[in-house]
Parts: C-alpha cells; sequence; structure tokens
C-alpha cells in the first residue's frame, strides 16, 4: 500500500491488537499523542477509526523505525537550501515586478514559500516521527539503484540484454534471496521474454546485442 | 530428543505426519511438526490451514503424543531450514514425505528431500503415501 | 437534457477495441489491488507508455479501468486475509475479515462486490447529469478563475492528503518548481536549464510520473519486512442472503451519497469515504457493537463508497481540469500526451471522448461484478507469487517502457532520478502525489497568474473583485490557514486547562 503515514503517528504505537480483529474503540476519548487531543470537544470517532486504520497497515508492512532528530533537521535544511537555491536563481531570470511579470517572478514566489516551509520544517523537527529511519535495509536499496545505474550506462554500449540480466539477476538473487538456480533461469527467462516482445514484436529501437 | 517431521497439506505430508506420529509413540518423545513456508508472498499453498493444525493436534493428543508445531516462515531452502531444526530441537530422527519426481523436473527444481537425505547427521525416514 | 452524445458515447465504448481495453484495465485494476506493493497510481504511470499507440479514448478508457477496478481488488485480501491490498480497503478488513472467520467469507465478498456496483452506478449516473452542467457554468472562467481554482486544488491535495500537511504542500511546491524548467512561455527564455538541451523542451511529464511512482514505490518496497504467510483461502457460500442485503441497503444508500460527495472534493478520494462511510455506518447502528466482529454494514458501507469516490473523482478532471488526487493528475498526463486539453470545453469539444470515457464506467462497473466472485480463487492462487519476483520485472518494464516514449536514453537516467527522489520523499514522509499534481497544474497556474496580472495591471486584490475567484482565494486562506490556527489556539486551551488543574490540586 501507499499511503504515507499520518504525522501524529508512531509505528509500534501502544494500543493493543488482539490476533482476532481490530476492536474499533468507538466513542472512548482519545488518548494518544498530539496537543489537541486532550481538549477536543468533537467525538473524534473518526481519528479513532484512523489511529486503527494506521496500526494495521503497520502490522502489515513492519517499517523501520521512525528517524531522529538529525534526520529530521538534515532534511529541513536541505528544502531550505533548495528554496534559496531556486530563489537566487530567479532573481539572476529576472524577477520583473507585480505589474509587469518576468521569467523570474513565479519562480521566485514558489521559492520564498519553499524557504518559508523550510523553516518550519526546522521548527518542528523534533515532533516530527514520519520519516523513517535509514538502516540496514536502506542497502537494498542502493544496490537495487546501482543496478538501474549500470543498466542506463551499459544500455548505450552493449545493449539491453546483458545490463537486464544482471539487473535481474542481483534483484532476485541478492534483494530477493531466491536460489541461485532458479535466479539465473528467471533471468534468461525475463530477458529472452523481452526480447520477445520489444524488439521482435513491437521493434522498439531500443540498442540490442542480438 | 525429538521426532521431527516436516509437513506440507499434501499426500505426501499427511503420510509422513501419520508415521511421525507412530515413530513418536514409540520412541516416547514429543513431536516437532515443521511447516515453514517459503518467506515472501502473501500467501502460501505449503501453509497448513487452522483446521487442519487442529485436526493434527487432536490426533496427537489421542495417541498420547506431545506436539509442538511451528510455523514460522524460512528464506532460503527449505532443507537447511529443516536441518537446522532438526539440529536445535535434537531430533533422533527426521521424517519426510517423498514424491516422485522426473529426472529432468529434479534437475530444474531441484529436490529438497534428496538434500535432507544427503545432508543429514542423523536417521532420516522417508515415507511414501 | 440533449441525451444524443450521451448515447453516441455507447457507441464508442462497445467498439470492440475500447471495450477489450476496458476489460484489461478492470483486470489489471483488480490485480494491482490484490497484489501488495503497487498501487493504482504506480501501474497507470508505468503503463503510460502504451497509451501512445491506441487513441486517446481507449488509453483513459483503460486506465480508469485500472483505477476503480484496484478499489474492488483490495477488498479480496482484507476480507479474506487481512492484508488490505489498497488504502481504501484497510477498513474493510475489520468486518470483512471477522466475517471471513465465521465462514462468510463469499457474504462479505458479496456484499462488497454489490455495493461497489450500485456505488459506482449511482456516482456515474450522478455525474452524467452533473457534468455537463459543471463545465456549461466553468465556460465563463477566466484566468483570474483559473489561477484561484488551480491554487486550491493543489492545496486541497495536500491538505487533506494523509501525512504531514507541511510536507505535502513541500512536495507540492516543488512540484510547481520543477513546471518551470526549460523555455519560458511568454518570454521564450530558458530557465534552469543549465544549458542541458534535453531539458530545454522542458521535464516531460512521462519519466516524472513512471519514476516518482513506479520506481519510487518499488524501491520503498524493498525495505518491508515480509508479513506472515497464510494459506490460500476457500470461499465457501459465494452469495450473500436476503436478510443481509436488506441490513446492508441502508448503508448502501448512504455509502454511495458520501462517497460520491466527498470523491469530488480535491484531497478526497476513496481512501478518505470508505473511512468516513465506516465512522458514519457506526455512529448510525443501533448496535454498535456489533462493529468490527462481522457487521455487514461495516462492509456494505465503505465499499460502497470508495467506488463512488473513484468515480466521482474524475468529475473535477474531466469538467474542469483540475484533477482531484495523485492518480488523476496521471491520467491528466495522459490526456495532455494524447494532445487533449482537459477543461471546460472538453464536454462539448470533444464529446466523443468525454462520453466515451464516462459510458466506460458504466460498463467496467457491470464487467467488475460478473467477474469479481468468479475470479477470487484466480487470484488468491496469483498471491502466491512471491514479490521478489514481480518486482525486477516491473523495474525492468518501467526502465525500458520510459524509453520507448521518445527513444531517448536520457528519458531512462530521468526516470532512475526520480526514483530515487520517489523513494527519498516516501522514505521522509513527503507524499509525492502532490508533487505530481502540482506539477502538471503547474503550467497552467503560472500562465493563468500572468494573464491575470496583466489584466489586473499589478494590482492583486483584483482577484478579489470578482465573484467566483474572490470566494474560491477565500476558501484557499481559509484552508491554508484554518488548520495552524486552529491548533495554537487548542494548545493555548490545553495549557490553560492544565495550569486550572494544577491551582485545583
Amino acid at each position: 500500500m501507499t499511503s504515507p503515514h499520518d504525522g501524529a503517528h508512531t509505528p509500534g504505537s501502544p494500543g493493543g491488537r488482539t490476533a482476532a480483529g481490530a476492536t474499533s474503540q468507538g466513542d472512548v476519548e482519545p488518548t494518544s499523542a498530539g496537543p489537541a487531543h486532550p481538549a477536543e470537544p468533537a467525538p473524534s470517532t473518526l481519528h479513532d477509526l484512523e489511529e486503527a486504520v494506521h496500526q494495521l497497515e503497520a502490522e502489515a508492512e513492519h517499517r523501520p523505525p521512525p528517524a531522529g532528530l538529525g534526520t529530521n533537521l538534515v532534511v529541513a535544511a536541505v528544502v531550505v537550501i533548495l528554496g534559496a537555491a531556486a530563489l537566487l536563481g530567479s532573481m539572476s531570470l529576472g524577477a520583473g515586478s507585480a505589474g509587469n511579470p518576468g521569467p523570474g517572478t513565479w519562480p521566485m514566489i514558489i521559492s520564498v514559500v519553499l524557504v518559508v516551509l523550510g523553516i518550519g520544517l526546522v521548527v518542528t523537527a523534533r515532533s516530527t516521527s514520519d520519516a523513517e529511519r535509514f538502516s540496514g535495509s536502506t542497502w537494498l536499496v542502493l544496490a537495487g539503484l546501482a543496478t538501474m545505474v549500470v543498466f542506463v550506462a551499459l544500455i548505450s554500449v552493449i545493449g539491453f540484454e546483458i545490463p537486464a540480466a544482471l539487473l535481474a539477476f542481483v534483484w532476485l538473487r541478492f534483494l530477493g534471496r531466491e536460489s541461485w538456480r532458479s535466479s539465473i533461469v528467471t533471468s534468461l527467462c525475463v530477458v529472452v521474454a523481452f526480447y520477445v516482445v520489444f524488439v521482435a514484436a513491437l521493434s522498439v529501437p531500443i540498442p540490442h546485442l542480438f | 530428543m525429538t521426532v521431527l517431521v516436516g509437513y506440507v497439506p499434501t499426500p505426501e505430508g499427511e503420510a509422513a505426519y501419520g508415521a511421525a506420529l507412530d515413530e513418536a509413540q514409540r520412541r516416547g518423545e514429543p513431536l516437532v511438526l515443521l511447516n515453514s513456508p517459503r518467506s515472501g508472498a502473501p500467501v502460501s499453498a505449503d501453509v497448513a490451514p487452522e483446521d487442519t493444525v487442529r485436526e493434527m493436534t487432536t490426533r496427537a493428543q489421542a495417541s498420547g503424543v506431545e506436539l509442538q508445531v511451528r510455523q514460522t516462515p524460512h528464506t532460503g531452502e527449505i532443507a537447511d531450514e529443516v536441518l537446522r531444526v532438526a539440529q536445535e530441537t535434537d531430533a533422533s530422527v527426521i521424517v519426510i514425505g517423498l514424491r516422485k519426481r522426473s529426472p529432468v523436473g529434479k534437475l530444474i527444481m531441484g529436490s529438497s528431500a534428496q538434500r535432507i537425505l544427503l545432508d543429514a547427521d542423523r536417521p532420516v525416514l522417508a515415507v511414501k503415501p | 437534457m440533449d441525451l444524443a452524445p450521451v448515447l453516441d458515447g455507447f457507441t464508442v465504448v462497445l467498439e470492440p477495441t475500447n471495450l477489450l481495453y476496458c476489460l484489461i484495465g478492470v483486470v489489471i485494476g483488480m490485480l494491482v489491488g490484490v497484489l501488495p506493493g503497487l498501487g493504482p497510481a504506480a501501474t497507470i504511470a508505468i503503463l503510460l507508455p502504451i497509451t501512445f499507440g491506441v487513441e486517446a479514448v481507449t488509453a483513459i478508457i483503460m486506465l480508469a479501468g485500472i483505477f476503480y477496478g484496484a478499489q474492488y481488488g483490495g477488498t479480496i485480501t482484507s476480507v479474506l486475509l487481512r492484508l488490505p491490498g489498497e488504502a481504501s480497503s484497510v477498513v474493510t478488513v475489520f468486518d470483512g475479515h471477522a466475517l471471513a472467520r465465521q465462514g462468510k467469507a463469499g457474504t462479505a465478498l458479496g456484499i462488497a462486490a454489490i455495493g461497489s456496483f450500485i456505488g459506482g452506478t449511482v456516482s456515474i449516473l450522478a455525474l452524467t447529469f452533473l457534468a455537463p452542467l459543471v463545465a456549461g457554468f466553468a465556460l465563463d472562467f477566466g484566468p483570474p478563475e483559473y489561477t484561484a481554482l488551480a491554487l486550491l486544488g493543489i492545496l486541497l491535495v495536500a491538505t487533506v492528503s494523509s501525512g504531514s500537511r507541511l510536507k505535502a504542500v513541500i512536495a507540492a511546491a516543488i512540484g510547481l518548481l520543477l513546471a518551470t524548467v526549460g523555455r519560458d512561455a511568454f518570454t521564450g527564455g530558458e530557465r534552469f536549464t543549465f544549458g542541458n538541451l534535453s531539458l530545454a523542451d522542458g521535464l516531460d511529464f512521462v519519466p516524472i510520473a513512471m519514476g516518482l511512482f513506479g520506481l519510487g514505490e518499488i524501491l520503498y518496497n524493498l525495505e518491508e519486512r515480509h508479513t506472515a504467510v497464510h494459506a490460500p483461502a476457500t470461499v465457501a457460500n459465494v452469495w450473500p442472503s436476503r436478510k443481509d442485503l436488506r441490513q446492508s441497503s441502508g448503508s448502501i444508500g448512504r455509502g454511495s451519497v458520501l462517497g460520491f460527495v466527498l470523491g469530488i472534493l480535491p484531497g478526497g478520494g476513496a481512501t478518505l469515504s470508505s473511512l468516513a462511510a465506516y465512522a458514519m455506518e457506526k455512529k448510525r447502528s443501533k448496535t454498535p457493537e456489533r462493529f468490527g466482529h462481522g457487521a455487514v454494514e461495516g462492509v456494505a458501507g465503505p465499499e460502497t463508497a470508495n467506488n463512488a469516490a473513484a468515480t466521482s473523482s474524475f468529475i473535477p478532471l474531466l469538467t474542469l481540469g483540475i484533477p482531484a488526487n495523485a492518480t488523476m493528475a496521471v491520467i491528466f498526463g495522459a490526456l495532455l500526451i494524447q494532445g487533449v486539453s482537459p477543461g471546460p470545453q472538453l464536454v462539448t469539444q470533444e464529446p466523443e471522448l468525454f462520453w466515451g470515457v464516462v459510458n466506460s464506467l458504466y460498463i467496467g462497473n457491470i464487467l467488475l461484478l460478473i467477474m469479481s466472485i468468479p475470479l477470487v480463487g484466480l487470484f488468491v492462487k496469483i498471491l502466491r507469487v512471491r514479490p521478489a519476483i514481480l518486482a525486477p520485472i516491473t523495474v525492468l518494464i518501467t526502465l525500458v517502457g520510459v524509453y520507448t516514449v521518445n527513444n531517448d536514453v536520457f528519458d531512462i537516467v530521468l526516470v532512475i532520478v526520480f526514483g530515487a527522489l520517489g523513494y527519498l520523499m516516501k522514505k521522509l514522509g513527503f507524499d509525492p502525489g502532490p508533487l505530481v499534481l502540482a506539477f502538471v497544474l503547474g503550467t497552467l497556474l503560472e500562465d493563468s497568474l500572468r494573464r491575470s496580472l496583466l489584466i489586473f495591471d499589478g494590482d492583486a486584490t483584483e482577484f478579489f473583485a470578482r465573484p467566483i475567484s474572490g470566494i474560491l482565494l477565500v476558501l484557499f486562506l481559509l484552508v491554508a490557514l484554518l488548520p495552524p490556527v486552529r491548533s495554537a489556539i487548542v494548545r493555548r486551551r490545553t495549557t490553560s486547562t492544565e495550569t486550572r488543574t494544577k491551582e485545583l490540586v
């Protein structure tokens, strides 16, 4: 599933759930984190429901724990720097004015907004819990990205067949922990299938060796 | 000292379970049932459904055998998992079900039974349905 | 109302090619809903290259089928395995799986199928009558109205999307920035191209969508630890009883209306409506303690609502040219690729496309209803495929697919860059949806803004002088400023309560 986590939700937050099925908490006063809740007059059944939903998703997906303050600050800094860089770039394009907008006017407005929001991120960095920690599993992602980079680097030189087979093999064997035998066999089958579909049937002019 | 049976919900697995139950009864040892699916996919045909597990537990109780069911998923080869659990539970015998495989089938897909038979460091009881 | 174009639309849909693509879309949609990992937005993005070879109508029919098909597919795993396949099917787990444990999986699936069908049909009917009205009304829109509308749409999607509001708006801002890369429409000067020839024409939508949604999601899923493995489920009684149907009729009715309304709102969508429908059913029920233990209303309401919402979320796109959620943004992009400009003029200028797509929703819904129950067994079998095998295949389809768009290796580089960005965004809590949405609307927004400023001679307060843009902008300010103000007020109320309690003690 793709729904990102709610800002106030910590994966693995308290709340017992039996294996037999969720117990939706009805109109009980919510006790979860967040400054708003103790004084909130409205019943928030919907909120309880959202909490139960997030818990179910977290159980199904088992993601890494939330990131620490350092990561949040770095993210905020990146946003601010990006905004500032865009601001400088747009000013050099010609800021113009309200009556006579130039090419840099609109990017400038956005950049300012971006810088302001980035500062907002810095301010809320301590209470941010929807980012994930970079853990051991992140190496898998880096490996996956590396195979894609190798693919695009080699494709113009030696055609798509070998890089594709390599990519498939690495994903199957190392990222998917399949056996050697089935990884090799599947990789070869995949490349053959792609060849038949894209080169033979559709005549796509993709660089190919054979 | 336990009896370890590798189980899947197939006739071979059923036969293995029956034989393992007899063995455990004969030796007076507890029976460890290993029903470990390959981790990854959400659904696996190898997992024994709940009512099957319940039924097997009842059968074990009727025979006076203490049954331990392990259904945690594994990564890699099932043969390695069986041998690992055999080591962990100090199994005095491993019971597995045998399925007929053609030579080509064995070449492409491999035979976990064959690997268990060849790599085990304790007696293996291979049963046919 | 002139029914002729509506009926012509049916002629378009019933052409064999379009029927076939509708079927393909619905089946792929159900598959995507069943399989954990890719969602409908990612799948539609990855399949964008296919839309190049077919007609606009055919392409959109297929993509639409994927979207509402996925709403149903997610139900299957929710009910049978307690594994929500789609975000909009999560609520169905509570009562749907409880029913399955009571041996009534067929009841749950049947009610869900019927509810989905009715919800979708009600939504389509309302769409048929409402859409031309809205489009007609919007024909009077000028640049100021479009500016306000685009701003409001982007903000609503960013605000109502699940996840940190602040980060979603940041994502939208980045999307707007990316839209400025390339040649400036007004002056012809190059912006942010860094001398790169490939960037001179601007960033292409397709690699961005495929990278952010497709590759980004696959990379993100690599870090997911594996969930529990279930035995393949058997579905015994395949049809709900008359009593169940009668009990759910109210929830189906309410779910349809609620879903329709929430789907139109930018940012609303299927997930929110399924949650709201569940909460509403529980509140209305005289026996709320049944919920969570197998109440049919708990399945009927949300399932009806999410299909109704999925259908009605087409309205803003087809009538105003404003996508209501991330998936609609990708479909917006698909329309642009085909050379079709979505907007109020679509109804009158391209009636075959408009009514062809709308009427395909009827057909697709019928197909879903027919296929849903028989295919359940097949889908459970498909779940046995390990995601580790599907992942590299999907990656290669994406990498090779993006190449077929322009036969340019640079596009592959782009898709990988945006794939990495998409991964980082999801990892760090930024929803990539608002970015894509803002990107597709960015050019329109800037265009309208500059035209408006030229009309107003630089006087921005003129926006409020015009009634429609004024109202929209006031709404925009409300939506933007209300939440932080509200939490600030509540925080102050909390501290005053706490100090009072301390004093009492």
